[in-house]
């Protein structure tokens, strides 16, 4: 397989200004001079082939969006090195953008008063696609989604769902080697994140094209990544496939508990009697979930304990879903 | 140079411009008021003056300056440095970094639509109504063919004044004050809001020496024929002087501060 990006010990520093509190601080920092600098991202290095998805994640402010915005040339990193298809994004901006294709899942690249053919018109212009190859990628998408009834509607009357359906075909419509998609399915409905991931694997999967998803939606990442590369504080934690990051954690199993009355107040409870089992409890609306590490302490001991002071309702024994892989390693790191 | 890459933004724009009717009617309405406004501000500095020619202008010659100004300005001024600002504060402005193109021309052509617009809407009826009420004080001959000339070029150096200020917006990150103060500087300095004519000495030289009277009393001079043909050729020089430099200097400012920008957002 062919390495399409190649990331070589990259770090990122912003310089940031110091501000201070208050009405005297903030006219102090009018003159102040105090800056310090943040490392966004540190010593990150990777390489992804063609016609790969790659999950990119971490919790907020770990430095996904910086990474990205290296990638596609709109920031220069501090260190390191990148080549995206052969090129140095960030000295090579424009002729870079022709290869790429970005959806920003909270703002939209296309023309807001216009319906939807218009903003493809212009957007064959601009990367001047040729008419046959026009052609062929909206046959492709005429196969893929309900097209017809979002192409002559304008933007700005669409739902957030249509948009970003539109505004991911937009981002492919040039066919570019790689796209990048930030948190595409952000403020969507269960069938609608449904449909954008079939989307996604469809193109992916009929033009090769090299896909990086950043999401907080592990469905996402379950539906559509073989591979994720997990970052957090600017440092890379994780980069391998799903199925040898669960095997982390092949231990762990989640013990779903009902009880009648208050939830919130039986977790209280869990969470002091179940103290010396080190165990994580967490309620959620119906469910008490306890996460489980059998190599420490056996499931039907914590269960034991559990039902000595109440009566168990309803209970679901699960495997550690991505979801809590994820979560384990923001919190904990990969040993 | 593929044009069709460019052009079709200018149609886009067009296109867009054309959705929003009601601002279309509120464009031409609020002009109307403001021309009023001039009219009867003028009306009365003439009047205390005592005299029917100050400054070498008569009240219909400034009249039909100011009005033409004001068209002048409703057709040039694209709010370049507004929308560049919202899309830094934004970080839309990462999107539009990502086209295949290069930004000051991106922008530039997405907002020629509305150019092509507001030309017709706007300076082209309030052109033909001061030719038909004025009785001919506009002449018809080779002036109008400098006009169009300076008026490109009033439109580059006006852009690159803008472009200039939306990028200081890229240290500033505010819009609103920096904003204002381009505006109430370029159209006093330019002669937009008071004929040029009628600054004080030392005031009308420096003005002179800057770049802003090139945008509306250069190509309103010229129109109005008060000129004669040396004079022309020598505002037109320095018009082109400008334009050479201010594209020059916003692209340079540009490049060098793009690199140093810190996308906020996301």
């Amino acid at each position: 397989m062919k390495d399409i990006i190649e990331i070589k010990h990259v770090s990122k520093e912003f310089k940031v200004l110091n501000r201070r509190e208050g009405l005297k601080g903030s006219l102090k920092d009018l003159f102040s001079r105090d800056y310090k600098v943040v490392r966004a991202v540190d010593d990150i290095s990777m390489s992804i082939g063609q016609g790969e998805i790659v999950g990119y994640l971490g919790p907020n402010g770990a430095g996904k969006s910086t990474t990205i915005k290296m990638m596609t040339g709109v920031l220069e990193p501090t260190e390191g090195e990148i080549l995206v298809n052969g090129n140095v994004p960030y000295k090579n901006r424009t002729r870079n953008a022709q290869e790429i294709g970005v959806v920003f899942g909270q703002r939209s690249q296309l023309w807001w008063a216009l319906p939807l053919v218009e903003s493809f018109r212009i957007l064959k212009d601009i990367y001047q696609i040729s008419d046959a190859d026009y052609e062929e990628m909206l046959s492709l998408y005429r196969s893929l989604v309900d097209f017809e009834e979002l192409l002559h509607k304008p933007v700005r009357q669409m739902s957030l769902g249509q948009r970003t359906l539109s505004d991911i075909l937009a981002a492919f419509l040039h066919n570019p080697k790689i796209v990048f998609l930030d948190e595409p399915t952000i403020g969507l409905d269960v069938s609608m994140k449904a449909k954008i991931r079939t989307l996604i694997q469809a193109l992916n999967r009929e033009k090769k094209t090299t896909v990086i998803l950043t999401t907080h939606d592990m469905g996402d990442v379950d539906a559509l990544c073989q591979r994720i590369i997990i970052i957090d504080k600017g440092k890379m934690l994780y980069d391998n496939d799903i199925e040898h990051l669960k095997g982390f954690f092949g231990a762990y199993r989640t013990l779903q508990l009902r009880f009648d009355g208050d939830i919130a107040g039986h977790a209280q409870q869990l969470k002091e009697e179940l103290a010396p089992y080190q165990v994580a409890v967490t309620a959620e609306e119906e469910w008490i979930s306890v996460l489980v590490n059998e190599e420490k302490v056996k499931v039907m001991e914590v269960l034991e304990a559990i039902q000595r002071n109440r009566v168990i309702r309803d209970m679901k024994l699960n495997e550690i879903s991505t979801e809590e892989v994820i979560k384990k390693i923001y919190e904990e790191g990969v040993e | 140079m593929n044009l069709k890459k460019y052009l079709t933004l200018t149609r886009a724009g067009i296109i867009e411009s054309l959705q929003f009717r009601a601002s279309m009617f509120v464009l031409v309405l609020g002009n109307l008021l403001y021309l009023t406004v001039v009219y009867f501000l003028w009306k009365a500095i003439y009047a205390s003056a005592g005299t029917d020619v100050v400054n070498g202008m008569t009240f219909s010659d400034t009249l039909i300056y100011l009005v033409l100004a004001t068209a002048l300005f409703n057709f040039m001024e694209m709010y370049t440095v507004w929308d560049m600002g919202r899309n830094i504060q934004s970080g839309k402005i990462v999107l539009d970094l990502l086209k295949p193109m290069r930004y000051r021309s991106y922008l530039f052509w997405s907002f020629s639509g509305a150019f092509v617009v507001n030309f017709f809407a706007v300076f082209l009826p309030t052109f033909l109504a001061v030719y038909i009420v004025t009785g001919g004080a506009i002449p018809i001959g080779i002036s109008l063919f400098y006009f169009v000339i300076a008026v490109v070029m009033a439109v580059i150096i006006n852009y690159s004044i803008d472009f200039i200020v939306g990028t200081i917006c890229l240290y500033t990150e505010s819009i609103w004050g920096i904003n204002i103060m381009k505006q109430v500087i370029v159209l006093l300095l330019s002669g937009a809001t008071i004929p040029l004519a009628f600054f004080p000495e030392p005031f009308k030289t420096v003005a002179g020496y800057l770049p802003f009277q090139s945008i509306y009393n250069t190509p309103l001079t010229i129109l109005l024929g008060s000129a004669g043909t040396e004079a022309v050729f020598e505002a037109l020089g320095i018009q082109l002087f400008w334009c050479v430099a201010l594209l020059a200097f916003s692209s340079l400012f540009w490049k060098l501060s793009l690199r140093r920008i810190t996308v906020n957002g996301g």
